[in-house]
C-alpha cells in the first residue's frame, strides 16, 4: 500500500508469531529460532553468539520467535541487497513501537520510501552532516573532561551511568533543544519502549512520550530556537508548512533514536577496552589511526538491527519470500560476515576500508551515524588521555539487557 | 556559490548552484538528482556518491583525497577510472565553479 504522507493509516500487514503461525511456503529445513534478543546464548554474549550465526544456521532463514517471525539475513550481501531495494523491501511498518490506530502517524522519514524520504532528511542532514557535527566537537570534549573530572579520584565508576548515559545524551538533548535535566526520564522511557518486550508497557510509555513531546513541539512554534526540533517545526516540505503529524512523526522518530545507540555502543566499547589492555595501549601508541580504530570498533559492537516488510514476491537465495513476510538483517552478525571481514572477531585496525553495517545502509541510513563516530573518537580520546589503565571490577559478572539495542546493563569499572 | 553540471548516463545535463563549502554530493541530493545516492552522508563509510569528473577539470579536482577514498572507489560499483571520485570528497570553492563531473551508470 502506498504511503500518503498526510493521512497515516495503520498499515494491514498481519502480525505473526510462533511456531504455529509459520506461513505454508516456508520451508521446514528453514525454520530455526535463534532467540535474538532474550535467549539465554544469546545474553551469554550477544556480539560472539551473533559472529558464530555464520556457522549455526543457514545464510538466510526463517526465525520463530514469540515476538514475532522474520526471515533473518546474516550476510552482508543480503542485507546490502534487502536495504537498497525499497520496491521490494519497504519500511512502512517496518518499526515496532505501538501506537493509537485512531490517531496513527508514521516515523518520519523512518518508515517513509523514496522518493518523499530524501524530502525529509534534507530538512535535517545540515545538522547531521560530517560538517554540521563537527561544530559540536568543541563542547563534545569539555562535557566528556567534565564528566572525566567527577570521578577520576574515585578510582572506581559504574560506567554506564557516570559517563555511557550523560555523555550522548547531553550532546543529543542540546542539539535537540530539549532540556538536559530531563536526561533521566527520558532515558527511562527509551528503556521501557526499547527493552521492555512488553507491549503493554511500551503503549503506555508511547503515550508518555507523546504527551511530552506534543506540549514541547508546541512550545517551539511559540519560540523558535536554533534546535534540531524547531527546524522541524518550522521546516517547509514541497513548498508547505509541515503538518502536525509529520512533525510529530519526525521528532519522535529522533526522540527515540538518540538516547539509547550510542549509550550501548559506549557500553560495549569500553567493555572491550577494559577486557583488552594490550590493544588499548596499541591504540593510544597510533593517535593517528582513530578513525580506522573507531570504525572497527564499531563493526564489532553494532547494536542494532534493520527490518523490513516485504511487498512484492522476491527470491533470493533461492529462498521463496512473500509479499507480507518480515525480514530483519541482523547488522552485528552481518558484520562478522566471513566473506567479507576475514577472520571476522579479530579486532585489526588495519583492515581495509568496506561497508560496515553499524549504521546501515540504502536511503535509510542512520542520519545519526556522523554524530555518533565523533562522539565515539573524541569519548575515546578522552579518557584514554586521562585514564589510559582501567579494568572491569573484580568479580563483576556483565549481564545483558534483552532488546533491540544490544548492550550490557551495568559495566563497574576500577583504575 | 558555485556551478556543477551533472551528466547523467544519458547525457542529460542538469546545472545547479552547490554552496562554497558544500560539497558536491549535496549538490545532487538538494536538487533531486538522480545517479547520485550518497548513502552515508558523506562520513566516507560507502561508496554510493561515485562520479567520473570531466577531463577538462580533473586536474582542477585532483585524485583521492584520502587512503579511506581510495579504498572505497575500489569497492565502486561502477568501473574505476582514472578520473573517478567520491563526489563528497569535492568541496566548492571558486577554482571549480563550473565543474562538470559524470554519473555512473550505478552505485550499487
Amino acid at each position: 500500500m502506498a504511503i500518503d504522507v498526510l493521512n497515516p493509516t495503520p498499515p494491514d500487514f498481519k502480525r505473526v508469531a510462533g511456531r504455529d503461525q509459520v506461513p505454508p511456503h516456508v520451508p521446514e529445513e528453514l525454520i530455526h529460532s535463534a532467540g535474538i534478543t532474550f535467549g539465554p546464548e544469546f545474553l551469554a554474549a550477544p556480539h560472539a553468539y551473533m559472529a558464530a550465526m555464520h556457522q549455526k544456521f543457514p545464510p538466510l532463514y526463517y526465525d520463530v520467535s514469540p515476538f514475532g517471525n522474520a526471515w533473518l539475513a546474516i550476510k552482508h550481501e543480503d542485507a546490502l541487497k534487502v536495504l537498497r531495494n525499497p520496491e521490494v523491501f519497504s519500511n512502512e511498518g517496518a518499526t515496532p513501537f505501538p501506537r493509537d490506530p485512531d490517531d496513527y502517524f508514521y516515523f518520519i522519514p523512518q518508515e517513509i520510501d523514496p522518493p518523499q524520504h530524501r524530502k525529509y532528511r534534507n530538512i535535517v542532514d545540515p545538522m547531521f552532516s560530517p560538517q554540521g557535527v563537527l561544530k559540536l566537537e568543541a563542547t563534545m570534549r569539555e562535557l566528556a573532561n567534565e564528566l572525566i573530572d567527577e570521578i577520576i579520584a574515585n578510582g572506581q565508576c559504574e560506567f554506564t551511568t557516570a559517563f555511557g548515559r550523560p555523555f550522548p545524551v547531553t550532546i543529543f538533548l542540546r542539539l535537540m533543544g530539549l532540556p538536559v535535566e530531563m536526561t533521566d526520564t527520558f532515558v527511562d522511557w527509551a528503556v521501557s519502549l526499547l527493552h521492555s518486550n512488553d507491549r503493554a508497557i511500551m503503549a503506555e510509555t508511547m503515550t508518555k512520550i507523546s504527551a511530552y513531546l506534543k506540549a514541547a513541539i508546541e512550545e517551539k512554534k511559540r519560540q523558535p530556537d536554533d534546535g534540531v526540533v524547531s527546524r522541524i517545526v518550522h521546516a517547509q516540505i514541497d513548498g508547505r508548512p509541515m503538518h502536525d503529524k509529520e512533525i510529530f512523526g519526525f521528532v519522535i522518530f529522533l526522540f527515540i533514536g538518540g538516547l539509547d545507540t550510542v549509550f550501548a555502543t559506549l557500553n560495549n566499547i569500553w567493555l572491550w577496552l577494559a577486557n583488552n589492555p594490550d590493544r588499548r595501549r596499541e591504540m593510544i601508541a597510533d593517535p593517528g589511526n582513530i578513525n580506522a580504530q573507531v570504525e572497527e570498533l564499531l563493526r564489532v559492537h553494532s547494536v542494532t538491527f534493520s527490518g523490513r516488510t516485504i511487498v512484492k514476491d522476491h527470491e533470493m537465495r533461492g529462498v521463496q519470500l512473500k509479499a507480507g513476510d518480515k525480514i530483519t538483517c541482523i547488522l552485528p552478525a552481518c558484520n562478522f560476515d566471513p566473506e567479507v571481514f576475514p577472520n571476522p572477531t579479530v579486532v585489526d585496525f588495519h583492515r581495509p576500508r568496506q561497508i560496515v553495517l553499524a549504521f546501515t545502509v540504502g536511503v535509510h541510513s542512520c542520519m545519526g551515524a556522523h554524530l555518533a563516530r565523533l562522539e565515539t573518537k573524541v569519548a575515546i580520546q578522552e579518557w584514554l588521555k586521562r585514564i589510559p589503565d582501567f579494568a572491569v571490577k573484580p568479580g563483576t559478572q556483565i549481564v545483558y539487557r534483552p532488546g533491540g539495542v544490544v548492550g550490557p546493563h551495568h559495566l563497574p569499572l576500577v583504575w | 556559490m558555485g556551478k556543477v553540471t551533472y551528466v547523467g548516463v544519458d547525457g542529460s545535463r542538469t546545472t545547479v548552484e552547490v554552496a562554497e563549502g558544500e560539497n558536491v554530493m549535496r549538490g545532487a541530493l538538494y536538487n533531486a538528482i538522480d545517479g547520485i545516492i550518497g548513502e552515508c552522508g558523506g562520513g566516507l563509510a560507502c561508496a554510493t556518491c561515485h562520479c567520473y569528473v570531466d577531463d577538462s577539470w580533473a586536474d582542477r579536482v585532483g585524485t583521492p583525497a584520502s587512503r579511506e577514498e581510495d579504498e572505497l572507489l575500489a569497492a565502486a560499483s561502477a568501473p574505476r577510472r582514472a578520473t573517478s571520485r567520491l563526489s563528497c570528497q569535492i568541496v566548492m570553492d571558486p577554482a571549480i565553479d563550473g565543474l562538470i563531473v559524470h554519473l555512473p551508470e550505478t552505485q550499487y
